[in-house]
């Protein structure tokens, strides 16, 4: 293009021109063709430079094509279908004991604690039930994202003679408003430790009035939860839990869906490291007898943090329950009890706790004992315990307890309990509870 | 006290800031308030005086996460032991992993010293390699690039303040690092040891060695023959620095130090750790001045 439009210029201009001047004209005509021809030297050269550019990186290219191509054939396609990066986080939880105790076995298994726990009813012992060793449990714990919608998470117990599903359940992610749903199996979050399994437990014996009114799993059943937070700077959560009313300690009637939970907990934080959680509770359901029951629960924890791994930890909860009746004595039970435990997180490695437990209420028909000369009063037990934690995911804990509450074999009878417990949970990291 | 039951329970903060950023630690919320400015409202959920490893899980943090509109961590497998259970509890959909609310800075961090295989038979390792490259002066600069982008995305209707104040920023940092790297490049100090590998972003920056850890494994506490190991290790390559942090116990580190003639510096691990570390600028200066000392 550029060389065309100079040599039409260029041949204009001379046939405009006379003959005078003719020679000079060819002179400089010649010298702008050479002029012409060293440019377009240039610009072949320039051209020529620009392909074989071109075309180098063109070959570069396909050589990277190719080679990724190669390493791509090479891989290992045995993985095509592999879906490991979506397997659940998987946990393994171990739970064993030695036990030592100033009760027979087979006495032990028939204990009763009057009122609550009356012949012939047996009292359920899944964990540290016999003298010497015990293997409590193997818990395998999941928890998988189901889509951005839905977490599942499931809770299996295998005892040595049994397999239990402890828990499971799918919550929601992203409601809005602070809203959340549960469904499936779990554990209610009446009162401060029901939601917690008994490895979270401060002490490896459950208190006597969760025993007493619930059993050792306490309030567990298959069920529907709505649970809220409010958006306030101070954290206040609200719930109700439907469920089916299973335990029969305490409920029992499963005809229908006939156990509802309500509860409210707060937490404020009182200085920097001081915080304390406070919640209410009650649960409203019908027992075997097709007669209601009501249980109420306070519960107050206090926690100063001394250090990042000290801790003064001070948790007290007081149950009581309303049960309806066929006793002709006493129509209504009202039965209740208290724990208070004070924990001391030295460090890492260890700590050390009391707790104090002690029924403080119990209006029912106590004539089966009181008649037979038993005395019903006073029924209180002592713990402590000392806990070694060698790393965050093993731990070794040596438990003592005196308990007065229970008639073993037609008499009062104090129990002492001493029990070595090794817990430990490999996989999965769990994360710590407050 | 009807007045104070109200504040109480009144949304406070999101009358005053249009966005509510949550953030785990403290140096990620310095950043956050330098980017967000006046338009965000930036809450640190775990104090700098403990552990990030071990921030207690206490109720309260729910209410802070309950109302964030954005929650940016760490990452990196550090906040593994105590969050979790509290994002999942809080109630709130816009932050749950995945969500536009969720921010894992370590994602855009080279991350160092990735274990070449993972046990816990080698103690509470870091199995997605080292989490606390907030040591390095220089992740500043990604952390402010990325939440930058994070808040346009999220609060649209100030892009531009974001984009003014990451270009302030950047412009204030970058003339920081030039200053510091000149007060680095006269750093006495080339070796140090430490209690957990809390620095060594900081330390392979500016080519300070490592030689060992006081803790024998990730997690688990100092033993007598390790301790032993190390101040054998210190006298054959001239230690003379400790390096600890604010929050383990310090009696390991004076022993060691009374036996090699080494000195104890308290280094901070976050913004606020130590007194003094309070700003950015604080606390960069604060590692340099106690490590090269
Ligand atoms: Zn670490």
């Amino acid at each position: 293009m550029v060389k065309k439009l100079t040599f039409l210029s260029l041949f204009a201009a001379v046939s405009l021109m006379a003959d005078s001047e003719l020679d000079a004209l060819k002179a400089q005509l010649q010298e702008q063709q050479k002029t012409t021809q060293k440019l377009l030297q240039k610009v072949t050269k320039l051209e020529k430079k620009q392909q074989q550019a071109q075309a180098l990186q063109a070959k570069k290219a396909k050589e990277q094509e190719d080679a990724s191509l190669d390493a791509a054939f090479a891989k290992d396609t045995s993985s095509s279908f592999s879906q490991t990066s979506y397997l659940p986080d998987i946990a393994l939880i171990l739970n064993m004991s030695a036990v030592g105790r100033n009760v027979k076995n087979s006495d032990y298994a028939n204990f009763a604690i009057p009122g609550f726990i009356d012949a012939p009813v047996k009292p359920e012992l899944p964990y540290n039930k016999e003298r010497g060793f015990n293997l409590n449990y193997a818990e395998v714990a999941m928890h998988s994202m189901v889509d951005p919608y839905f977490e599942a998470f499931a809770i299996f117990h295998l005892h040595p003679a049994a397999f239990e599903i402890e828990e499971a359940y799918v919550t929601t992610t992203s409601l809005p408003a602070g809203l959340r749903v549960k469904a499936g199996k779990f554990k209610s979050a009446f009162g401060r430790i029901n939601e917690k399994h008994q490895h979270s437990w401060h002490f490896d014996e459950q208190p006597i009035i969760y025993k007493a009114l619930f059993g050792p799993d306490g309030i567990s059943d298959p069920g529907l939860q709505v649970q809220w937070v409010a958006p306030t700077d101070t954290y206040i959560m609200a719930g109700i839990d439907a469920m089916q009313g299973s335990n029969t300690r305490s409920f029992g009637d499963t005809e229908i869906n006939n156990l509802y939970v309500g509860y409210l907990k707060s937490s404020l934080d009182l200085t920097d490291n001081l915080s304390v959680l406070g919640g209410v509770s009650w649960a409203h359901g019908k027992t075997t007898e097709k007669k209601s029951s009501d249980v109420y629960g306070v519960d107050l924890t206090f926690r100063d943090q001394l250090g990042s791994y000290s801790a003064l930890t001070w948790q007290s909860e007081y149950l009581q329950r309303n049960k309806d009746t066929n006793n002709t004595i006493v129509a209504t039970q009202k039965q209740g009890g208290l724990y208070s435990e004070l924990v001391y997180q030295y460090n890492n490695n260890y700590s050390a706790g009391v707790r104090y437990e002690k029924i403080t209420k119990n209006d029912t028909d106590l004539s089966a004992y009181t008649n037979n000369g038993i005395d019903t009063s006073n029924l209180d037990k002592y713990t402590v315990m000392l806990q070694y934690k060698p790393f965050p995911f093993s731990r070794l804990r040596l438990e003592y307890s005196h308990d007065r509450t229970k008639v073993i074999a037609g008499q009062r009878k104090d129990v002492d309990t001493a029990m070595l417990t090794l817990n430990i949970a490999a996989g999965a990291h769990p994360a710590h509870a407050y | 006290m009807k007045k104070i039951f109200l504040t109480v329970l009144f949304v406070t903060s999101s009358l005053f800031a249009a966005l509510n950023v949550d953030t785990t630690y403290s140096t990620l919320g310095a950043v956050a308030k330098k980017i967000g400015g006046d338009n965000v409202h930036v809450v640190v959920l775990g104090s700098s005086k403990y552990d990030p490893h071990f921030i207690v899980p206490k109720p309260s943090l729910l209410s802070k996460l309950r109302r964030a509109d954005l929650l940016i961590i760490n990452g990196g497998g550090l906040e593994l032991g105590w969050l979790p259970p509290l994002i999942k509890s809080a109630n709130n959909g816009k932050i749950r992993a995945g969500a536009p609310g969720f921010l894992d800075m370590s994602h855009f961090i080279k991350m160092i010293d990735k274990p070449a295989s993972v046990s816990r038979a080698f103690g509470d390792i870091h199995a997605q390699g080292n989490p606390h490259y907030s040591s390095d002066p220089y992740k500043v600069l990604i952390m402010a690039k990325v939440i930058a982008r994070k808040l346009e995305q999220l609060d649209p209707a100030h892009v531009t303040e974001y984009k003014n104040n990451l270009e302030n920023f950047l412009s204030q940092w970058n003339g920081y690092l030039k200053n510091y790297d000149a007060k680095m490049a006269e750093c006495k100090t080339k070796k140090v040891v430490q209690y957990h590998e809390l620095y060594n972003y900081f330390l392979r920056r500016y080519d300070i060695t490592n030689i060992g850890n006081i803790e024998p494994l990730p997690g688990i506490a100092p033993s007598s023959k390790h301790t032993l190991q190390l101040m054998n290790a210190m006298k054959a390559n001239g230690v003379k620095k400790i390096l600890q942090d604010v929050y383990h116990e310090k009696r390991t580190a004076k022993f060691i130090a009374a036996k090699t003639g080494a000195t104890v510096a308290v280094i901070p691990h976050d913004v606020g750790s130590v007194k003094g570390s309070e700003s950015l600028e604080g606390f960069y200066n604060m590692i340099a001045q106690r490590i090269c000392k």
